[in-house]
């Protein structure tokens, strides 16, 4: 395993480890407070929409990362993978 | 929602979170029968959220798989090029599709996650821990890609993460050790998910009352789990899944045949 393999590891899991916890912290506490204060569902939902964001956040790190190791057909990869899921996100939208 | 159906889906995420990190299956095919069958969501309402399920099980576990350099980001990156395309097109035809179809469709998927997984319950018998990873070169894309592309299909269809398809692929057609075949599966498994789940999230299929006890829930029980994942064998694990997959599957034809899920 490369150096570069091992600093694009490192990012990547922190990025998922950075979605993790930010949509732990927040539905916990949303489902805490929604019984206490009318905006609590809201927090709630935050916390779902930085989980359903996390996997694009990810695609787009490991595009970045793959770019920076100048590794440009995992960046092209990274981006046609991109362009479904942005794709998914739009016809949900319309549907 | 009563405080104790909040507590009891909290629950249920606990444990499908910790059986997703231990034995590599729970997310989905443990939480729609449960919503469906004992919470009486619509099947498509309880695809949505169990697919929010499946991301949280993804993201927690494969941030520590990441970590440990078991996961092959280009294989997992390349394959999802064909997974989210499936998983797409099966999120928009799912909504076309009648509910008792859809359910008879989980049944069948219940009923062969539970023959393979006593296939890799047997294989666990005497597994070895933590042995170091042998070099490899990936083989074999074009097969890869056509089964990912089943998988995300299965994914979009069902809300589960297609994982019984894709590992067993990578593994034996692939030349893919099977550790980082499993590891790079679930890291694809979120990036699927999230593909389908905007689609269902749009038609208005992910109940956020529904989805956050859950998500709460299968995040603790995920982080958990991998964490003691290399110190416990996943044999005992793999027959309590079975165990309920089982269950559920019975419970779910069951319901089918007495005419449920209109």
């Amino acid at each position: 395993m490369s150096r570069q393999d091992v600093a694009a590891d490192r990012l990547l899991s922190l990025t998922l480890k950075f979605g993790a916890y930010t949509a732990l912290v927040l539905t916990v506490a949303g489902l805490l407070l929604q019984w206490i204060v009318p905006w609590g569902v809201t927090v709630a939902a935050a916390g779902l929409l930085v989980l359903l964001g996390t996997p694009a956040l990810r695609i787009v790190v490991a595009c970045l990362q793959f770019l920076r190791e100048r590794d440009f057909k995992y960046a092209l990869v990274s981006f046609g993978v991109l362009a479904i899921v942005v794709l998914a996100y739009v016809l949900g939208i319309k549907a | 929602m009563t405080l104790t159906a909040v507590l009891l889906l909290v629950l249920i995420g606990f444990f499908a979170g910790g059986f997703g990190a231990l034995a590599g299956v729970g997310g989905g095919i443990i939480v729609t029968p449960l919503l469906a069958i004992y919470f009486g969501l619509p099947i498509h309402q309880a695809i949505g959220v169990t697919l929010l399920c499946v991301i949280a099980t993804s993201t927690a576990t494969s941030s520590l798989y990441v970590e440990r350099h078991v996961t092959d980001i280009r294989l997992g990156m390349t394959l999802e090029l064909a997974t989210t395309v499936g998983a797409l097109i099966a999120a928009l035809v799912a909504h076309h599709i009648n509910r008792r179809t859809l359910a008879m469709l989980f049944a069948c998927f219940l009923l062969y996650s539970a023959g393979s997984l006593i296939k890799k319950a047997w294989g666990a018998r005497k597994e070895k821990r933590e042995e170091a990873i042998p070099d490899y070169t990936p083989e074999n894309y074009p097969l890869g890609l056509i089964a990912s592309l089943i998988a995300g299909g299965f994914s979009g269809l069902l809300g589960i993460g297609g994982g019984p398809i894709k590992v067993p692929v990578m593994f034996l057609f692939m030349r893919v050790p099977l550790r980082v075949a499993a590891a790079t599966s679930n890291f694809m498994i979120g990036v699927t998910a999230a593909t389908s789940a905007y689609v269902y999230w749009g038609h208005g299929d992910v109940r956020i009352d529904i989805a956050t006890p859950l998500v709460a829930g299968v995040f603790a029980g995920s982080l958990l789990g991998a964490r003691i994942s290399p110190k416990i064998r996943s044999f005992y694990i793999l027959l309590l899944v079975i165990g309920i997959t089982g269950w559920l599957a019975a419970q779910m034809i069951y319901k089918l045949l007495t005419g449920g899920f209109q």
